[in-house]
């Protein structure tokens, strides 16, 4: 079989059930570092939860585009999930795609979301697609360069696990400067992908400061439930890519029960450190203007073609 | 199974669009007959054209079909030759699969020109144009390809200036006209550069087996003259930057079904003569070469994408779109150049398969994407998005089409424009390990500017599908729209299924790319590209990336039930209520307060505004308060650089010549005697 | 010094001078002017770290050590400070729009990266512990010229002659065996001391005269 039923089965569960845990640690730690007491840790389940019991009220000029979009959002979600090596080396999916695919997964959530945005004619939804698709696509550079360079040290394959294994060997070798760039290029897009501070406020209320909120003000009920969990999901994708890509310390390279264990804790160990930075940039920066933002995405892209220079600048 | 040869195939297709070309205009009188006669033997040659294209390309390596002769030769040097090439035989595919599809949705399409214009006479252009174009493709001799090449010029004019009462359909004309005449002048020229290196004696040395042979025969100098003429001729064509002014001018005012076949073919005969010239004919490339068409290349495709998502005509959007993609491709032939260059011909094989593969994922989904405009022109008669609105729930077929077009042109998974940037992707990647010199940093950058052209497509498609199709209608011939004949929504299907298969299969149709590559770079496709029994796209080397859009789309549905399970435990009681948008208090959303195609381009707009130059202008009339106004007038514009940087200035340079050129021509006899007298004189001095 | 643990101070050398270019490429972009001298303190901070190590894998060096420390002491606490009291007093902690945008001169600064690339080519073959940062060097130093020339602050300008300094050091202690001779460095430190501090003197009498940093309005003083 190219692939494992169980793998896919238990990755899948596995992005399901730490999605919203680690959204709410980072709510909850971003909390305590601003003085406040803050949510639960575990909130997130109660919210998916409550959100997936909620009767539905869909706007009267939406169109079918407008129901189908979080099934897409999610299931495209969970693919570009399922790609990345998390507890093993090698990703249940890894032979349908790597990086490429993932990116362009992610892509396809986007773009229907997006639509989902416009379609109930409402203008904070349209303001929001189009906030979003502009910077998805001032970050888009950045990314690929950042890809690139890690695909370029892994034999040019664009292969998840490749790189992984690429990655892997005496510990020094992370203090290469191409890995340092291109992971501080890669956080900067992470954050510009996941809508965090300095690049979009996810707790604002305020409709004009939105970007990925209002697109999907006019969800609600289960179709909110598997929007918010698909933003999650995202997250954690992206989070996942970047530790194990970048930091591959621990990862099972058999299918022992054991080392995956081991390697579960690690992961997870990772994940929360990420979490960690992520609150702290958060906290410590204020939201930039909309037109301040390419700026910074143009700066992640300069420290991009760094790393890719750094390839060959220090042989 | 004993099959037709393709050159009988191709025999037939051949005579069928003769036979629609005459049997059009006799019928003209009788629209609906001329209607049903032209575009139905149209259909049958495509059809016929399908067959020969695929014959010729399975029907095992070589050099295809035989020649043959259309019309015995009366002038030396002029051997009318038709040959199906492997080359020839791709290009004729990507022309008959668009002829089917468009002939079928011409059938409804062109009843919207019934008592008002000559039908027949649209119907003989057409096949006079799909006529020429097949023989740009399959024409064996330089002079034969040059007469094919300009009537396709001249049947495409007449096509594009066909609503003739419009002054921009006039002016149109008048430009493509005009730039596609210096491109064959170009053109003539490098053929002839070409001839004198053959020897330049026998009457076969226009032939395309004499050039072929010709390799490393040319000097560098008269090399690289050539190519910089081909680049310019077949670049006009083309339609790269900056020789593209011609393309979002010409296209939006033709009528849909041609529009389709402008965009999708015809710039493709550019991408066909830069093919045959500098892969078949030219040998081994120098380096810069390459570099400077996949220079052009990511220009191109930057440039088009940015200009398009300024624009709120929907058929001009999609002209800008045809650019980048011109450009993508080109990026795909520059790599293949390069890799050439440095001796790589497995890398060679994958940019060029991913170049080729582009043109027909193109050609598919562009066409798709103007036939849906066309059905939407026709339903709305209106260009101009900030007019529409709601329209998928007035055509909703027409909405699915165009949405499967828009996801495939921003090459989103699993469709077909995925498969063919992936390609290039891969191609991009390898390409950083070939060579030791800075040369190299290329292939990385030129890679992070398709990314951006890729996401800039796909807010470019949110917007052109978002605005176009859903919310509200924004003006009352939205809000009575009705769906389209039966015979469009079929093209348009037959296009859709297309840009489906090739999206999902793409290990079946790189199959065909076998002659192909075998002929031009002497190299057969490379065995890692189809994986695990034709699921997987591989890459030229063992443990490179690998990608399965059919499997992604597999799992997708398999990942389905998850959701649904989720319903089953949490939400079986869960009710789903109509209501109104939320409007923050006020009395209810009207189309007004929706969102425009100009304001959603606009944080695009401010970002580029070094390219753009964005102006604006705001005139308010008042009686006793600025806030009161009476009237408020709003102008918005970018500055088109090119036409006003570029070309005006040539165009006023060239006046001014011609204007000081003008004393020549005195009027007096004497002096006309005089200028004959010298011409004499220096003839004769030249002879010694 | 085993091979590993060589490679490891190699990589930790390559680690900190990109860290400085880095930092560079942040002060060409920075607005607030305190934050570019705190950039340039940890700049600093970064050099002698690539000091200490240069000192640390040449059987203990003294004199780069003391290198090490002088940089430390000086460049990382004594100057910044200065130039901190200096902008307090002028309470002037804002650049003026710069000749090019931020993307722009990001962009070109990229470019810089590469010609001191190609520059330095030649010269990487040597075996040296931390050859591969003459390309670093030379970047700093146009980057450095580039910033010079790009704002109009005096303060910056005198940042960014600084920096221009930090890059030749770099050069200068990683690239020669055992570092250059200690009267050569002191005589060059000392040199920048007092350059900063006149300048310092200098900053604080513009503005008196023109009530702003701005180096344009120094043409008013043609006659």
């Amino acid at each position: 079989m190219m692939f494992s039923v169980l793998a896919i089965l238990l990755q899948t569960a596995l992005l399901l059930a730490l999605a919203p845990l680690v959204s709410g640690c980072i709510k909850n730690w971003k909390a305590k570092l601003q003085n406040r007491r803050g949510p639960r840790v575990w909130q997130p389940y109660f919210d998916l939860a409550k959100f997936l019991r909620k009767d539905m009220v869909i706007s009267e000029h939406a169109s079918w585009i407008f129901r189908v979009v979080p099934y897409v959002l999610f299931i495209s979600t969970l693919l570009a999930g399922l790609m990345v090596p998390m507890v093993s080396v090698s990703a249940p999916l890894s032979l349908f795609g790597g990086a490429l695919a993932f990116v362009g997964l992610l892509a396809l959530g986007r773009f229907f979301l997006a639509l989902g945005g416009l379609d109930p004619a409402s203008a904070f939804g349209g303001m929001g697609s189009s906030r979003e698709m502009t910077i998805a696509a001032v970050a888009e550079p950045a990314l690929m360069l950042a890809i690139f360079t890690v695909a370029i040290a892994a034999h040019k394959s664009t292969n998840l696990s490749q790189m992984l294994i690429a990655a892997q060997g005496p510990t020094w070798k992370l203090l290469n400067p191409a890995h340092v760039l291109a992971f501080a290029a890669l956080f900067i897009v992470l954050l510009a992908e996941t809508g965090r501070i300095p690049i979009d406020n996810p707790a604002t209320h305020l409709e004009l400061t939105m970007i990925h909120e209002a697109m999907i003000l006019e969800y609600s009920g289960r179709y909110l439930a598997l929007v918010e969990w698909s933003a999650s999901v995202k997250q954690l994708v992206l989070m996942a890519l970047l530790a194990n890509i970048f930091f591959p310390i621990g990862i099972a390279t058999d299918s022992s029960a054991a080392s995956l264990g081991l390697s579960l804790g690690w992961f997870l160990a990772k994940l929360l450190a990420l979490a960690g930075a992520v609150v702290l940039v958060e906290t410590t920066n204020a939201k930039l203007r909309l037109f301040r933002v390419p700026d910074l995405l143009s700066a992640a892209f300069i420290l991009a073609t760094l790393a890719l220079l750094s390839t060959f600048l220090f042989q | 199974m004993n099959l037709p040869s393709p050159t009988l195939f191709l025999q037939l297709a051949l005579c069928a669009y003769g036979f629609g070309v005459v049997a059009s205009l006799l019928a003209m009188r009788w629209e609906k007959f001329a209607n049903g006669i032209g575009f139905g033997s149209a259909t049958v040659a495509a059809v016929f054209g399908i067959g020969a294209a695929l014959t010729g390309l399975t029907s095992g390596p070589g050099n295809g079909g035989e020649s043959f002769a259309l019309w015995p030769s009366l002038i030396p040097y002029l051997q009318l030759t038709v040959k199906l090439d492997p080359l020839g035989a791709f290009f004729v595919l990507i022309v008959s699969v668009l002829a089917l599809a468009l002939s079928i949705y011409s059938f409804g399409y062109v009843r919207g020109f019934y008592g008002r214009k000559n039908v027949g006479v649209l119907a003989a252009f057409y096949n006079a144009l799909l006529l020429a174009t097949t023989l740009v493709f399959t024409a064996s001799n330089a002079f034969f390809f040059l007469i094919a090449w300009e009537i396709m010029a001249l049947t495409a004019y007449c096509l594009v200036s066909f609503e003739h009462e419009k002054p921009e359909a006039r002016n149109a004309g008048v430009l493509y006209f005009i730039m596609s005449h210096v491109g064959t002048g170009c053109l003539i020229l490098g053929f002839l550069l070409l001839f004198q290196a053959a020897g330049g004696q026998a009457p076969g040395d226009y032939g395309f087996e004499t050039f072929r042979t010709l390799g490393d025969k040319l000097s560098p100098g008269r090399r690289d003259a050539a190519f910089l003429l081909f680049l310019f001729g077949f670049g006009i064509k083309a339609g790269i930057v900056p020789l593209h002014i011609w393309l979002p001018v010409a296209h939006p005012v033709a009528p849909s079904n041609i529009s389709a076949l402008l965009s999708g073919v015809l710039i493709k005969t550019g991408i066909y003569g830069l093919t045959r010239v500098l892969f078949d004919f030219m040998g081994t490339p120098p380096n810069w070469w390459g570099v400077t068409v996949l220079t052009i290349g990511t220009i191109s495709a930057v440039l088009g994408v940015l200009y398009a998502l300024m624009e709120h005509d929907l058929k001009r959007l999609l002209a800008y779109h045809s650019i980048e993609n011109i450009g993508i491709i080109l990026m795909g032939l520059g790599a293949a150049l390069m890799f050439l260059h440095t001796h790589h011909p497995v890398l060679a094989t994958l940019a060029l398969i991913a170049g080729l593969y582009h043109t027909m994922n193109h050609a598919i989904f562009k066409a798709l994407l103007f036939l849906g405009a066309g059905a939407v022109l026709h339903a709305t008669h209106t260009r101009n998005m900030e007019e529409m609105g709601g329209l998928i729930k007035r055509m909703p077929t027409t909405a699915f089409c165009f949405l499967v077009g828009a996801v495939a042109i921003s090459a989103l998974p699993p469709l077909n424009g995925f498969v063919s940037e992936w390609l290039t992707y891969q191609a991009l990647l390898q390409g950083f390990g070939t060579t030791d010199s800075l040369v190299r940093l290329m292939f990385p950058l030129s890679g992070a500017m398709l990314a951006l052209t890729g996401a800039l497509a796909a807010a470019c498609f949110v917007k052109a599908f978002g605005i176009t199709f859903l919310a509200q209608p924004r003006s009352d011939h939205a809000a009575q729209a009705h769906e389209v004949a039966p015979t469009m929504l079929a093209g348009m299907g037959l296009l859709t299924a297309a840009c489906i298969f090739l999206g999902l299969f793409p290990t079946l149709f790189l199959k065909l790319f076998n002659p192909l590559t075998v002929q031009l770079l002497g190299q057969p496709l490379p065995g890692f590209l189809s994986e695990a029994d034709g699921w997987v796209l591989g890459n030229t080397q063992e443990m490179g990336g690998t990608v399965s859009t059919l499997g992604i789309a597999l799992m997708g549905i398999c990942l389905l039930p998850v959701p649904l399970v989720l319903w089953l435990f949490f939400g079986r009681q869960t009710k789903v209520r109509i209501g109104p948008t939320w409007d923050c208090g006020l009395k209810g959303l009207t189309p007004q307060m929706e969102y425009t195609a100009t304001g959603f381009s606009k944080p695009i707009r401010m970002i580029f505004k070094a390219l753009f130059l964005p102006r604006r202008e705001v005139q308010r009339e008042y009686d006793y308060s600025p806030y009161f106004a009476k009237n408020l007038h709003f102008e918005s514009h970018i500055e088109e650089a090119f036409v006003t940087r570029l070309y005006r200035p040539l165009n006023r340079g060239i006046l001014r010549f011609s204007r000081r050129m003008r004393g020549l021509q005195a009027g007096s006899i004497q002096a006309y005697l005089i200028y004959i007298f010298i011409t004499l004189l220096l003839l004769l001095m030249f002879a010694l | 010094m085993n091979s590993s643990e060589s490679e490891l101070a190699s990589q930790l050398i390559t680690l900190l001078a990109a860290g400085m270019l880095v930092i560079q490429l942040l002060m060409v972009v920075q607005r607030m002017l305190l934050t570019s001298i705190r950039l340039f303190a940890l700049q600093s901070l970064m050099l002698a770290g690539i000091a200490a190590i240069v000192a640390f894998f040449h059987d203990n060096a003294i004199h780069v050590y003391w290198v090490a420390g002088l940089t430390l002491i000086g460049k990382v606490f004594f100057l910044p400070w200065l130039l901190n009291r200096l902008v307090r007093r002028i309470q002037i902690d804002q650049e003026i729009a710069p000749l090019l945008n931020s993307t722009a001169s990001m962009l070109l600064c990229g470019g810089f990266t590469l010609l001191g690339y190609i520059v330095a080519r030649p010269f990487t073959s040597l075996e040296r512990l931390g050859n591969n940062t003459l390309a670093i060097a030379i970047t700093l130093l146009l980057t450095g010229f580039f910033l010079m020339f790009n704002r109009r602050k005096a303060i910056t300008q005198v940042l960014a002659l600084l920096t221009v300094e930090n890059g030749v050091m770099l050069s200068a202690v990683a690239l020669t065996s055992y570092g250059m001779p200690l009267v050569v460095e002191l005589g060059i430190f000392f040199d920048v001391m007092v350059a900063v501090m006149v300048l310092g003197i200098l900053v604080y009498r513009i503005r008196e005269t023109f009530s702003s940093m701005d180096v344009s309005k120094l043409s008013q003083l043609k006659g």
